[in-house]
């Protein structure tokens, strides 16, 4: 049964994948194939987590080949939590997509690029071999490659240069580190790996020196300071849908990356490593809130404020307790949520209004108080204001802090939280509840587009907003299981043993 | 570039990298060879019948599938006509030439078409250790010998995928850059 439900979150996107390539100029066909695919992946990675978190660690060897020598995909508690995750918002964006995207774009293999991307995002989270990580890390950039350049306008392809440019450079240390740990240990499985380096003869040097390749290869991708300034530059450029996907979801698969292998494989130096993230946690919050401050476009803000948000994921690892590790993991899937909801709401704000400058918007509050009831929440919980969800893992970071003795970085990641607040602010008062400035030429005529346009359009733009709010604020007001699964994640993470036992002795 | 010397030369070439081209798809098990290798030869035939012909041609000759059907259907259900439509198709082509209520069609096979078929069938050979209780990708073989085959199993089904989705990538490519 586990080598069904482990191939599963991978199978159902391909197959879907592959139908839509059938149909491959017949746009009612795909989009059919594409409700089934997001619909049933759903039920899959639910199901899968479900499975994980009642009998343990789920593995299977692919092609049967035991475990050092072939590869395994293993599915513990975060990763099938990620994979949910995922699920969840590739429904979301795919709903908006429908309408939120233009035809044109769609006809280039929007749909099936969007489930092979999903397919990398969850080959990244269950793969147990390092190796096939680096494999699936590229599944997943060609994909993101080709939607932000999909359309080909000029902005696009500028940002998408950037992103292609600086990813390759990533991948090429991932596989050094990769090609150095291999040189050093003679294997590649996770689980190997894990005991190798614990045995006594490991060469801890060595080892710390390949980790510093992964660290810079993950930070990059996870966009981590001082190498977070590719994504502000081209997160903003693709059409709402294809960014609040990316946006949402694949930073915080580089961060799964570097967790997962910051606490199976390179555990050793932690005096020289800790201190490491300890800073670079701190100053990427800043940073990243910092640059969001300053920016006047709706979507550079949220932008910067991933990588803000990146900091306090990272902080988890910094500080290395159970408690701050849980923090973590809570906080990777609210934010997963919170961002891609607040990326979908301003794409709604631009269809309706035709513009992402601040400047230009207005008066949104008094035309759709849902909408910006729906803002008001997200925001709040990306801010962290009980109940919303974004309190709760802010609230064990600081919690796991504190008990750790980490003062400064507990007092930096609060002060950061009141300027995410004011920043959130600024796009309410401005997109929300200032009066509106008179449209210009562009802005005039979506406008008028949106007012001929079928009112289902609009509801149909709205759904996945409520589903998303839905789901934030269940994980928020009823926070429990949530907080539960993470402890029991973190708790998997840092004995690492059940996770060997589970690969290497079945 | 239209030269009678190579448009005379493919004649002879095509079938015969085709041919080496499925020669080395199924050594490809035990020797150096393989689906992806096999694939590339496979496109080579197709990438010079476009340098001599252009790729007009080339998808008329090659990845164009012409058929006969009838013109009103009467009375039949739908999958009785199919049947009947590829029967004829297949073994009276000749009648269906001189009928006049048969229309002759054609159908461009187009280049993404045979990368989702790859997929589908590399994807698919995984599929069987599944339903055995196994993991995905467990190769599986039937306990008999086919005289030139070999042994048939699973695994081959991938490489017939790698294959297919390969030739229909570089075709893909190549039509695509020549016709601009």
């Amino acid at each position: 049964m586990q080598h069904i439900l482990l191939v599963l979150p991978l199978l159902i996107p391909l197959y879907g994948a592959i139908a839509c390539l059938f149909f491959w100029r017949k746009l009612g066909v795909q989009r059919v194939i594409g409700v089934v695919t997001q619909l049933s992946l759903c039920a899959a990675s639910a199901y899968l987590l479900y499975k994980t978190d009642t009998t343990g660690i789920l593995t299977t060897q692919i092609g049967n080949w035991q475990a050092p020598f072939g590869i395994t995909l293993v599915s513990d508690i975060f990763s099938s939590l990620m994979v949910l995750s995922s699920a969840i918002v590739g429904i979301a964006v795919f709903v908006f997509s429908l309408r939120g995207l233009s035809n044109a774009r769609q006809l280039f293999g929007y749909y099936p690029l969007l489930l092979l991307l999903q397919m990398g995002v969850n080959g990244v989270c269950l793969t147990g071999d390092l190796f096939n990580l680096f494999v699936w890390f590229e599944v997943l950039l060609i994909c993101c490659f080709v939607l932000i350049a999909l359309g080909g306008s000029k902005p696009q392809l500028e940002g998408s240069i950037k992103y292609v440019t600086i990813n390759f450079l990533a991948s090429s240390f991932l596989l050094t580190g990769i090609g150095m740990v291999y040189g050093i240990l003679g294997s590649l499985n996770m689980a190997e790996l894990a005991v190798l380096v614990r045995s006594a003869e490991a060469n801890h040097g060595l080892i710390t020196l390949a980790s510093i390749f992964f660290l810079v290869a993950f930070g990059i991708k996870a966009a981590i300071f001082p190498l977070f300034f590719w994504l502000p530059a081209s997160y903003h450029t693709p059409p709402i849908g294809i960014s609040a996907f990316i946006a949402g979801l694949i930073t915080k698969v580089g961060l799964y990356a570097l967790v997962r292998l910051f606490t199976l494989v390179f555990v050793l130096n932690q005096d020289i490593l800790l201190p490491i993230f300890l800073v670079l946690s701190g100053l990427t919050m800043v940073i990243g809130v910092l640059g969001a401050a300053s920016q006047v476009d709706f979507r550079k803000i949220l932008s910067f404020h991933i990588v803000s948000q990146i900091g306090y994921m990272l902080m988890g690892l910094a500080i290395f307790t159970p408690m701050a590790i849980a923090g973590s993991i809570y906080f990777v899937i609210h934010n997963i949520l919170v961002k891609t909801c607040l990326f979908l709401i301003s794409g709604v704000v631009y269809r309706t209004y035709g513009s992402f400058a601040l400047k230009k918007l207005g008066g949104v509050y008094l035309q759709q108080p849902l909408l910006s009831l729906l803002f008001v929440i997200a925001a709040f919980s990306l801010a962290g204001i009980p109940p919303f969800s974004g309190f709760w893992g802010k609230f064990m970071l600081a919690k796991g802090g504190l008990e750790a003795g980490n003062y400064g970085l507990v007092a930096t990641s609060l002060g950061v939280s009141l300027i995410t607040i004011f920043s959130m602010t600024k796009i309410w008062n401005e997109v929300f509840w200032k009066k509106k400035p008179a449209p210009t030429e562009e802005a005039a005529r979506v406008i008028a587009e949106a007012n001929t346009a079928h009112i289902g359009v609009l509801r149909l733009l709205h759904l996945p907003v409520v589903v998303l709010i839905v789901c934030i604020l269940f994980i928020g007001l009823y926070a429990e299981p949530l907080v539960n699964l993470a402890l029991r994640a973190s708790e998997q993470l840092l004995n690492t043993e059940s996770y060997v036992n589970a690969v290497l002795h079945k | 570039m239209k030269t009678l010397i190579l448009a005379v030369a493919i004649r002879i070439f095509i079938p015969l990298f085709v041919i080496f081209s499925v020669y080395i798809l199924f050594r490809g098990h035990n020797h150096p060879g393989g689906g992806f290798i096999g694939g590339l030869i496979c496109a080579i035939a197709f990438i010079f019948h476009i340098m001599a012909h252009g790729p007009k041609d080339t998808a008329y000759t090659f990845f164009t599938i012409k058929y006969f059907r009838k013109a009103h259907q009467t009375g039949r259900s739908s999958v009785s006509s199919v049947l009947v439509l590829v029967y004829k198709n297949l073994f009276r082509k000749k009648e269906l030439q001189a009928a006049p209520d048969w229309l002759p069609r054609q159908w461009r096979v187009d280049p993404i078409f045979i990368i989702s078929c790859g997929l589908f069938l590399a994807a698919t050979s995984g599929v069987f250790g599944l339903f055995l209780q196994q993991p995905y990708m467990s190769a599986l073989w039937a306990d008999m010998y086919l005289p030139v085959f070999g042994k048939p199993g699973t695994p081959i089904l991938f490489d017939l995928g790698v294959y297919l989705l390969v030739l229909g990538v570089v075709l893909k490519i190549t039509f695509v850059m020549a016709e601009e």
